[in-house]
């Protein structure tokens, strides 16, 4: 896996979930274990202070009734030995480590007066005068020189003598550690184990909604008929997908009723013209008068102005809604621009204007030729009816971050400042134009249609600057419609055009 | 026209008046046209006769118009189509028809458009004649290969823009070509500007074809087009 991947995976939501998650078991499972070991070794000591208790009861005891002859040390040290035996977990002694139970009596005067246990017993007797004085429930005890401590317990004889019994802690503590261990093994094993299992739980999961995202975006951007891929089980995730799909079923069924809508207009429209036109063209080749030739010949332009409005007013309708149909090819901007720059250049003369562009490389963009075509055209067009002479165009197209830049400016008059907000609305148009007030809303529809965005702006010198995004040709994609749009797209005269461009 | 027999169209439109137009100026251009009004009448007389051509329109009463072009196709009628659409977006089994070698045409549209487009699929579907490398128009010739052109004798000095545009117009010497038949084939673009720009490309270039003492050769035909004279 490749650090770039690395990184992907840490900022996905599945690796916060998982971490979160696991923290919070990890977290969880430590606190009921530590409240289980104290109730463990709580529970051990309590046993081994019963046993203490009982026992220092029987020791005191047996040293009271035991005559204090010579035979005396002999009988309790016995009985204490027997009593070591009975320690409850009691392990074998390590060489070179205490035995885990003692047993000491004191005299009267507090001198050591019987041992039963490793050594002479006298550092255990200096631990105990040290220690605060023994009650009768079994307390701690620490001797130097042993690094575990012991519990003792002790019990007073009729002659002023005390008894002690001590038992090593050592045990307990073996037990306790060897429960921390295993705990801590298992523990981080389930932990492990858990944080993987999250993670491959919430990643599949959201594995599922980036393959909804995916399909609704590329839905978005090409054809409205294909849908989200749904699962079987009813969960978010498949309600997720159904809602989708159902808003698409909603979007497609409203874009085609306006598809029907504006297809139909335009036919019944279009068939009139059809014969209006054929009539007019008809009454011209009949040989007319000259100034009968003069009005047939307006009457043809009109009517030709009229389709010409019929069809931008629909194109621009549909691409409000984003209804436009586009059946996008690989274009080259840059080659494009010049071939609209080598149209307009003489026109432009004409009236005064100059026109210059810079550009240097093919920039390929992805999209419909005839919508691209005829959206630049509407650009040259705006320019060209409302710049006085002697204006300058200045064109540039450069390529940056994935995204063609083509930006438009002007010396002219720029836009009036009534409709600079609203210039890309339908039907708004300077006080002093004489179009229909498409041209723009059009230009803009185009370029939304295409994932791009338009700015228009006064430049602070003067002018008008417009300023065109529209996202980079990204290789092939898979569209039914692309070969044969390239094939109409390579007729003879193109060809004869791009050496004629290109000399 | 100048071809040994009459070429035979059948041409399936429903409207009447359109019908009527369009028999009238196909048969003045030369064509033999038999005429059907919905696609039933059309793929009867397309199977008992022997077209080089159709012109068919999308929206028949009884069926699509691509329908029946697609049935014809099955039957083994192999002959171009022009299709005529009154709709706005171009289906994709259109562009699929197109791109098997036919052609469209948006409704409403000029007669010499018409005409330019089914001499193009007929001239597609004849065997291209070895390309010749010089055009003449009378006393005007271009020199493909070295895209040279000279009136009597005399060199043009054409950028090679106008050098394009004339051998356009004199590869349809004679012939009507409108506005748009001109974006289209010179600068491949499928656009109707609202400003003038092909007429200031003709104005250029008639400037320099028809100076001052020459006959002129290039004239405008309002409303229609430009033709370039062969006579």
């Amino acid at each position: 896996m490749s650090s770039g991947t690395a990184k992907t995976t840490m900022r996905s939501a599945a690796w916060r979930i998982s971490l979160w998650a696991t923290l919070a078991f990890a977290c969880g499972t430590m606190v009921v274990f530590v409240f289980l070991h104290r109730f463990v070794s709580q529970d051990i000591q309590r046993r081994s202070d019963a046993w203490l208790s009982g026992e220092v009861e029987v020791l005191g005891d047996v040293a009271e009734r035991t005559p204090k002859n010579a035979l005396y040390g002999r009988v309790v040290g016995e009985v204490a030995e027997l009593a070591s035996r009975e320690v409850p977990n009691r392990l074998r002694s390590e060489p070179g480590q205490n035995d885990s139970v003692f047993f000491l009596q004191t005299a009267a005067d507090g001198s050591l007066a019987l041992w039963v246990g490793d050594g002479n017993g006298a550092a255990y007797l200096d631990a105990i005068r040290h220690s605060a004085p023994v009650a009768n429930s079994p307390a701690d005890l620490r001797v130097r020189a042993i690094a575990i401590p012991f519990r003792i317990a002790s019990a007073s004889v009729g002659d002023g003598s005390r008894i002690y019994l001590g038992l090593s802690e050592r045990d307990e503590l073996r037990l306790l550690r060897n429960l921390r261990f295993r705990f801590i093994l298992l523990w981080a094993a389930i932990v492990v184990f858990g944080a993987a299992l999250v993670f491959y739980t919430t990643r599949r999961m959201l594995g599922h909604v980036r393959g909804i995202t995916e399909a609704a975006s590329r839905i978005g951007e090409s054809d409205l008929s294909s849908r989200v891929p749904t699962s079987r089980r009813n969960d978010e995730i498949a309600q997720l997908a159904s809602t989708l799909n159902t808003m698409l079923d909603r979007i497609e069924n409203s874009v085609y009723q306006l598809h029907t809508i504006t297809d139909s207009l335009a036919h019944d429209l279009r068939s009139p013209l059809t014969a209006v036109r054929a009539k007019l063209e008809m009454a011209l080749t009949g040989g007319p008068k000259a100034d009968e030739a003069e009005s047939l010949v307006t009457a043809i332009e009109e009517l030709d102005r009229v389709t010409d409005f019929l069809n931008k007013s629909l194109d621009v309708a549909e691409a409000k809604a984003d209804a436009l149909r586009l059946h996008r090819v690989a274009i080259d901007l840059d080659q494009l621009l010049r071939a609209m720059v080598d149209l307009y250049e003489p026109s432009m003369s004409e009236r005064g204007l100059r026109i210059q562009l810079r550009s240097a490389n093919r920039v390929e963009i992805w999209a419909d030729p005839g919508l691209l075509h005829r959206m630049i055209a509407n650009l040259f067009d705006n320019e060209l009816k409302h710049l006085p002479p002697s204006s300058t165009i200045a064109i540039a197209l450069r390529a940056e971050h994935g995204t063609a830049m083509l930006l438009l400016e002007d010396d002219g008059p720029g836009f009036a400042p009534e409709i600079a907000a609203h210039i890309f609305e339908r039907r708004v148009k300077g006080p002093k134009s004489n179009g229909h007030g498409l041209g723009l809303a059009f230009v803009e529809a185009v370029v939304r249609a295409h994932g791009g965005s338009i700015e228009a702006a006064n430049r602070l010198e003067g002018g008008a600057r417009l300023l065109l995004a529209l996202p980079l040709f990204a290789g092939p994609r898979d569209e039914p419609s692309t070969s044969m749009a390239l094939a109409a797209h390579s007729r003879p005269s193109a060809d004869a055009l791009v050496s004629a461009s290109q000399p | 026209m100048q071809y040994h027999q009459p070429m035979r169209l059948l041409l399936v439109e429903d409207e009447i008046e359109i019908q009527g137009f369009l028999k009238r100026s196909l048969t003045e251009a030369g064509y033999q046209v038999d005429v059907a009004g919905d696609a039933k009448a059309g793929q009867r007389l397309a199977t008992e006769n022997q077209h080089d051509i159709f012109i068919i329109d999308l929206g028949l009463p009884d069926e699509d118009g691509i329908t029946l072009i697609l049935r014809l196709r099955q039957l083994g009628v192999d002959a171009p189509v022009l299709i005529l659409s009154a709709r706005r977006a171009v289906d994709d089994r259109v562009r699929g028809l197109e791109q098997g070698g036919d052609d469209y045409l948006t409704k409403p549209f000029a007669m010499a458009e018409l005409l330019a487009r089914l001499r193009n699929l007929l001239r597609r579907k004849a065997s291209a004649p070895a390309e010749a490398t010089r055009l003449r128009v009378l006393d005007l010739e271009l020199d493909l290969l070295r895209r040279e052109a000279s009136r009597s004798g005399e060199t043009l000095t054409l950028t090679p823009q106008e050098f394009v545009l004339l051998e356009y117009l004199c590869r349809n010497a004679g012939r009507v070509v409108t506005r748009s038949m001109i974006l289209d084939q010179v600068w491949g673009m499928r656009i109707q500007p609202d400003t003038n720009v092909v007429d200031v490309h003709i104005y250029r270039l008639r400037g320099k074809v028809d100076a001052e003492g020459r006959r002129p050769l290039i004239r405008t035909l309002r409303g229609v087009g430009y033709v370039l004279r062969d006579r």
